[in-house]
This record gives C-alpha cells, structure tokens and sequence, in this order.
C-alpha cells in the first residue's frame, strides 16, 4: 500500500507540472523519438525498451514513431556516453538500470555519470528472492546465516559480477549479521541457477521469474524475499525484514533518461506521458507477466534516486573491498 | 512407450500444415541468417520474437526453433567458400572447409557439412528425446572444478592443432589467451588492458578476431602470391559437384564423433557450440592415420566440427526443456520466447505443457529434415560462386568481412580492429604460426580462467579441489596423456632407431 500511496503523490505532482504545459501549447515531439538500449537485441534493456515503446504505441500515448536504438558496447559505456554527447536534444532517450550507476562507479574509462543526465522517470523495480536447492539443509535465512557464523567463508552463493545487486545485498547482510560466506561470479543466469540445482553452491538471489518454476516444481525453496512487501505469488514467504534482517533496501530500477540540458517543457513532457504509460493496462499487464513492481517516480524523484541511489551503492562496494574510482 | 506416445502427439501437432509452414518459414530464415556473417541466430529470434506475439505459442516456438537449427547449417557456407566464418560456431569448418573449396572439392565440402549436419543433428534430437531427463540431472553434476578439466582439455589439443613448431603453436595459443581477458574482469569488475577506451571494456567480440584472421588474412596471403588472376578450380558435371563415396567413407568416424561430442558439450550450460566444435576436430585429427593432412582440406576436418555444432543444439534443449536453464544466448531468448506465450519452462514443462514439449521435439525432426532438401539442392548452386574470378571475389570478401564485423555490435569501432586482426593473421602466416591456436585460445581462455577462479573460491585457495573430483580427474588424465603423446612418441621412434644398429 506503501507504494501506491508514493504514486499517487507523485502522480499529483507530475499532473500539476505537465498537464498546463501541454494545455499551453508546450513542448511536443517534432520527429521520431530515439530510444537506447545498452545491450543487443533479446538482452535484458533491449526487451525493456522494446515493451516501453510497444505500450506507448499501443495506448496511442506518442505523438510520433519510436526507433530503438542498440549501442552497445563499454558494458554500457558506449550508450551512456551518447546520451551525454546529445547534450540539449529532447528527441533521444535512454533505459538506465542500475548498471547505469554503478558502471561509472567502478570503471575508470566509463565517464558519463547518469546524474550528469536528465533525469525522466522511474517505472519497475524487479524483486528478488533467496533460494537454495530443495535438499538443502537450511529451511529459513536464519538456519543459513546461523551455518555461515558456523563455518565463516565455508557456504557460497553464486551470482554475478560484484557490482550486481546479488552481492550487495550479501554484502549488507554480512555487515549486519557478522556472518561471511563467499561469492562465487558466473556470467549467465543459467550457470548461477545450475550451480545451486546441482548443490554446488548453497544459495543465490534470484529473479521471481528466474527461480519461480523451480520453486513450483519442488527443486528450490525460498528463504526470503529481496522486497519491501510480500510478493502476490510468494504470500507464505517472509521478507528479509519480516526474516528479522533488515538491510538497506538496493532496488534494482529500471526507466528513462534523457541528454542533458534539455527544456524544460520537454521534461514535462516525458513525464506525463511516461505517467500515463505506467497507469495503462498495457504496462500493468507487462509488468505482471515479467514479475515485476511499478514504482513510477516523477521527473524530480528519479532524480533524486539517482544521487541517493549512487551514495549507498559506493559505500557497500567500498566496504567490500572494490575499487571505486570516482 | 511413454516416449513412443509422446512423440506421435508431437508429430500429430507438428504435421499440422500451419505448423509445417512455420517450420520452414523458420528454416528458410534461419539458413539466411546463417549464411550471412555477423548477423547471429539469437539476434534474429530477438527482432522476430514480436512478429509472433500473436501466434500460438507452438507453432511459434517451432518457428523459432527452425531458426535456430538452420543458422547452424547455413553457417559452414561462407566458412567454405569465403574462409569468412557464418557463426561463430563455423568457425573450426573454415581450417579446412576453405582448403577443400581451393583444392576444387567445395561442393563436397558443402555437401558433407549438410549431411554431418542432418546425421549429427538428427542424433542430438534423438537423444534429447530418449534420454533428456537423465543427462540433464548429470549435466548438474559438473561445476567448476568440471569446467576447469573440460577447458584444460581443450587447450591441450593445442598439440595437435599446432602445425610443425610446438613452441610456435604454443606462442600463438598464448596470445590468444591473452587477447580474451581484454575486458571487464568478472570477479572484480575492473577492466583489463583497455589502455583507458571504453570501447574495449566488453571484450573483443570472438567473430572478429576469427574473420579478420582467417578472411582478411587469407586475401591478403593469396594476394601476395600473385593467385588472383588463376582462377579455382570448379567441376562442372554434377557429380563431381558432390561429396564422392570415398570421402564419405573417410568422414564415418567424424560423423559419430561429431554427434557424440556436440551432445554432450551441448548439455553444459557454461560451454557453448565452438567449444564443442573445436573438441571434435581435435579428437578427429588425433585418431586419424594421417594427421598430416588436416588443414590442407580433408573432408572429416569438416564433418566433425560441422556435425558437432549441429549437435550442440539438440544438446542445449537440453536443460532448456527439461530443466528451465538456458545455456547460452540463443536458449535464452527461446526461453524468454516462452514465457511471453505463457508456457511455463522448467522442470513440469513437459508435464503441465505437453503439445508445446512434444511438438518442438517432432517438429525438430521435420525441421532437420527440410534443412537437409532445402540445403543440397543449393550445393551445387553455392560451389558456382567460385567461378568468380578472383579478383572479383576477393573485393567481396572484404566487404562480406567488413559488414560482418560491423554487425557484431554495430561500432565503427570494430572495423578497426578487424584491420588489426588481418594483419596479424597475415604477418602469422608469413612467420608459420599456425593461427587455429590462436582461435583455440581465445574460445577457451575465458571460460577456463573463470572456472579456475571460482572452483578456487569455492575452495578457499585449496588446489586439490581442481582434482580430486572423479569427473575432472578423468578429463585432466585425458588431457596430460595428450600433452605427453608427442615427446613419448618422439622418444619412442628414436629407440625403434637406435635398435639396427
């Protein structure tokens, strides 16, 4: 309830600023609005900005044709540093993740920051949950942490690079709870998931729709939910803060962005119809489908997430000892 | 019986004709794809997969599915006629695809690398369909300490890919290593030999290290000898135009092989098709009776990878069907595929689902099929590109190459690199390195380093965990015996020598 209580302020808000612009004859699209993918076509941002532009074109939301654009590279960098050089241009947008921030962060040769951008909006959260095999001797978060403090270093998770939400989140429980085990890095989803199947690992943080089959076939159970709230297809599940840890909250967001130093009008814009998008049914129901939580923030609030988002982020990646270069 | 049941369902869905057509829409555009370099079969589902939105989600999948196998056929063309590999996992096909095209024998070579294909493909189906819940419950059996032994295995081939020079052949697979941890280090996300560009902090994409080294080379070294003028050598009768009963019999050995090592390189999720492509050759040119020959265009140099590839994707259906896992970007997409139809992949798939199970298996059987009418027929159609004249053709292998690594990733960027690549393959040449271990390196090195670094993390810096599992032990005793081979055999000789006297 939280969370829709954050967006119908929001919503207010973002009525309040864009509505009169539009009525006023503001800022509209002219020619065919730009949107960037950092990754390939079938990578996790390009299928993301694909459904954003079909539920635009669907709810007739834009005035003019949306073209994705795939720049890859850089891991990022090449399509972060185009949005930075289209300084003063409306017509181009990029999907940020949470790679976004910390890509920047890390990697001496990525220079665009995404608070350097202007910020549009915010519109999913992806959740997590933290599963291990079905024959696993830990039943609750407790049951592992209190084998972690057992064995320190002993029990394993495996997930991504150290940067990615999967060891964030270790990071912060370790601090809170002063167990330690290790991280073990796989580049894709699958070996991660095969690495606990196989009872080579003990845990992993894992996307609902990752682990949720495995979970109903009876292979994988989980110990707690990476959300603020239960989620709908996980109702007996307590959340890490339910479980009795409670950590900082590192969502993994995804929306847009555009080049920096673009009107004013034009932000308002965006706004409103990136609003209107996140309340259509098109949207509800891709979000539904994929596992995901609306979490529309205005212009002014993804803004804020962003600088907010970066500090935490900084502070657990320098406590867990990687080097962090600005 | 279960199975036998299963199946005819499956056939009775997949011989639908709205189906049939699907299948062969998807094996249409998946040998296109196939054939043209750059342009890969997980990208294509990507760009396609909204088209299908609205389909029924078998006829979809098997759509898609079609794809997938048929980029694997159509990727051996390019790799023999061109020496510009189709897919990344044709590339092995070019060592001596290209070759056997220039000795004359191109539309053999096209015509053993469909039925390698067809044989080795059909393999793969069969056992995906007999056995698949058992081998994928082994394949979860392999961890890192698995990877390591299976990669070091690979890299020990090194001895028999080298040519004349084992220092030479090892200096080569060195660099390669090196090359493949340019990039963003995994464990630590720090970048490596970047030199501060973040153009390079993904890596060098493997297509273009292969199409500049053997393409771009390749036109250069020939250019150098004064060969554009001397046109290839084509037959005109039909016959000749195909694969002869000899070099069939020649390639028996390789199309077991093929099948048997793309299988089961295929079920790992963390190996992907050029691994498997890469084994295959290796083992082939080390049972052969005459090693010598490989390189120079011998007709199993180009069934055991091709089949291997095939194989392979038989193989990643695997943990994809039975499990939910994908194993490499293609799976992945075909998974993602799935749920946005609302078929649920995982573990009760084949329960909960099984008009979608059976009827992709079946019409994988009919897709293998209609790849192998659609593909031989246009043999002898392909083998005429070589009656170009040279000085034609060459031009079009530079543009081919040039839009292929372009397309990679879509960078400018890249076109540079591929120069670079080209000069190195050539300066190679010149000096006889072998540059098949360069390729070995660069596929292997990567997947090698992580699973060192994690079976090692997993172990808290204990080594012995790389062999005392039973699986990895039995890999590296395989891959020490292929280290030791040629200086036992060397010292062997020299006794059998010493003995006259």
């Amino acid at each position: 309830m939280q969370r829709r209580h954050l967006l119908t302020t929001g919503a207010a808000l973002g009525l309040g600023a864009s509505l009169p612009a539009r009525a006023q004859g503001g800022w509209v699209p002219t020619r065919p609005i730009e949107i960037v993918a950092h990754n390939g076509p079938g990578s996790g941002p390009d299928v993301f900005a694909r459904a954003v532009a079909a539920a635009l074109e669907a709810e007739h939301l834009a005035p003019v044709r949306l073209q994705i654009a795939n720049r890859v590279g850089g891991g990022g960098a090449t399509a972060m540093n185009y949005i930075i050089d289209k300084r003063g241009d409306p017509h181009v947008l990029g999907v940020w993740t949470s790679l976004w921030m910390s890509l920047p962060l890390v990697q001496a040769e990525a220079r665009a920051l995404t608070t350097d951008m202007t910020a549009i909006t915010r519109i999913a959260i992806e959740p997590a949950l933290i599963v291990t095999r079905a024959e696993s001797p830990h039943r609750t978060m407790e049951d592992f942490i209190n084998a972690a403090k057992a064995r320190p270093g002993g029990l394993r998770q495996s997930g991504g690079s150290p940067t990615a939400r999967d060891n964030l989140v270790r990071q912060l429980l370790m601090a809170k709870t002063g167990a330690r085990w290790s991280f073990i890095s796989f580049p894709g989803g699958g070996e991660r998931i095969s690495a606990v199947l196989g009872g080579h690992v003990d845990i992993m943080i894992a996307e609902p729709s990752e682990a949720g089959e495995q979970v109903r076939a009876g292979r994988m159970r989980v110990l707690a939910q990476v959300t603020s709230a239960r989620l709908p297809g996980f109702p007996d599940t307590p959340t890490l803060t339910e479980a009795g840890f409670a950590i900082t909250d590192v969502v993994q967001a995804r929306g847009l962005v555009a080049p920096p130093a673009i009107p004013a009008e034009a932000v308002a814009f965006y706004q409103n119809m990136f609003q209107r998008m996140a309340e259509s049914a098109t949207w509800k129901k891709y979000l539904d489908d994929n596992q995901f939580q609306g979490a529309w923030l205005s212009a002014a609030d993804t803004a804020t997430f962003f600088i907010e988002y970066q500090a935490t982020l900084r502070g657990i990646l320098q406590e867990a000892g990687v080097r962090v270069v600005r | 019986m279960e199975v036998l049941n299963g199946l005819g369902q499956g056939f009775s869905v997949a011989l639908q004709p709205m189906n049939l057509l699907w299948c062969l829409v998807g094996c249409f555009l998946g040998t296109i794809v196939g054939i043209l370099p750059g342009l890969g079969p997980a990208a294509t589902i990507a760009l396609l997969l909204p088209l299908t939105y609205g389909m029924d989600p078998t006829g979809g999948i098997i759509m898609l599915c079609g794809i997938y196998f048929g980029a694997k056929y159509g990727g051996s063309t390019t790799s023999i006629l061109l020496n510009i590999p189709g897919e990344a996992s044709s590339v092995v096909t070019c060592l001596d695809g290209y070759q056997m095209a220039r000795n004359g024998r191109a539309g053999a070579a096209l015509g053993i690398s469909a039925i390698a294909s067809f044989i080795a493909g059909t393999f793969g189906i069969v056992a995906l369909t007999v056995m698949a819940p058992p081998i994928a419950t082994f394949a979860l059996r392999f961890s890192s300490p698995e990877y390591f032994a299976l990669m070091v295995l690979g890299l020990s081939l090194v001895v028999v890919l080298g040519g004349s020079s084992l220092i030479k052949a090892l200096l080569a697979l060195l660099v390669g290593l090196w090359l493949t941890s340019i990039g963003t280090d995994l464990f630590t996300s720090q970048s490596r030999f970047t030199f501060g560009s973040s153009f390079l902090i993904s890596g060098i994409d493997f297509m273009i290290v292969a199409i500049g080294v053997f393409a771009i080379a390749g036109v250069m070294e020939s250019i150098q000898a004064g060969e554009e003028n001397t046109p290839l050598p084509v037959p005109s009768s039909l016959r000749e135009l195909l694969p002869s009963m000899e070099e069939l019999k020649a390639c028996r050995f390789a199309f077991a092989n093929g099948s048997i090592v793309g299988f089961l390189v295929g079920v790992l999720p963390g190996a992907g098709s050029s691994i498997a492509s890469f084994i295959a050759y290796g083992i082939e040119k080390s049972v052969s009776k005459h090693p010598e020959k490989f390189g120079t265009g011998v007709p199993e140099g180009v069934a055991a990878p091709e089949g291997a590839n095939n194989a392979d994707s038989g193989g990643a259906l695997v943990p994809l069907l039975t499990l939910g896992i994908p194993g490499g970007g293609t799976t992945a997409i075909l998974l993602s595929a799935l749920v946005l139809w609302g078929v649920k992949p995982g573990p009760l798939m084949m329960i909960e689902s099984p008009q979608v199970f059976w009827g992709l298996v079946a019409s994988l059987y009919i897709g293998n099929i209609v790849l192998l009418v659609l593909n031989l027929p246009l043999v002898p159609v392909f083998a005429q590109i070589l009656r170009i004249p040279l000085y034609v053709l060459f031009p079009i292998i530079f543009g081919l190459s040039l839009v292929g690594a372009y397309s990679v990733s879509d960078n400018i960027m890249n076109l540079a690199l591929l120069a670079g690549f080209g000069l190195v393959g050539y300066v190679m040449a010149k000096f006889n390195f072998p540059t098949a271990p360069l390729i070995l390196g660069f596929v292997l090195g990567d997947a090698m380093e992580r699973a060192v670094r994690q079976s090692l993390t997993m172990s808290q810096g204990d080594p012995t965990i790389l062999v005392e599992r039973p699986i990895s032990a039995v890999m590296l005793g395989f891959a020490a015996l292929i280290l030791m081979a040629p200086p036992l055999m060397a010292a062997l000789r020299r006794r059998r020598l010493a003995v006259p006297h």
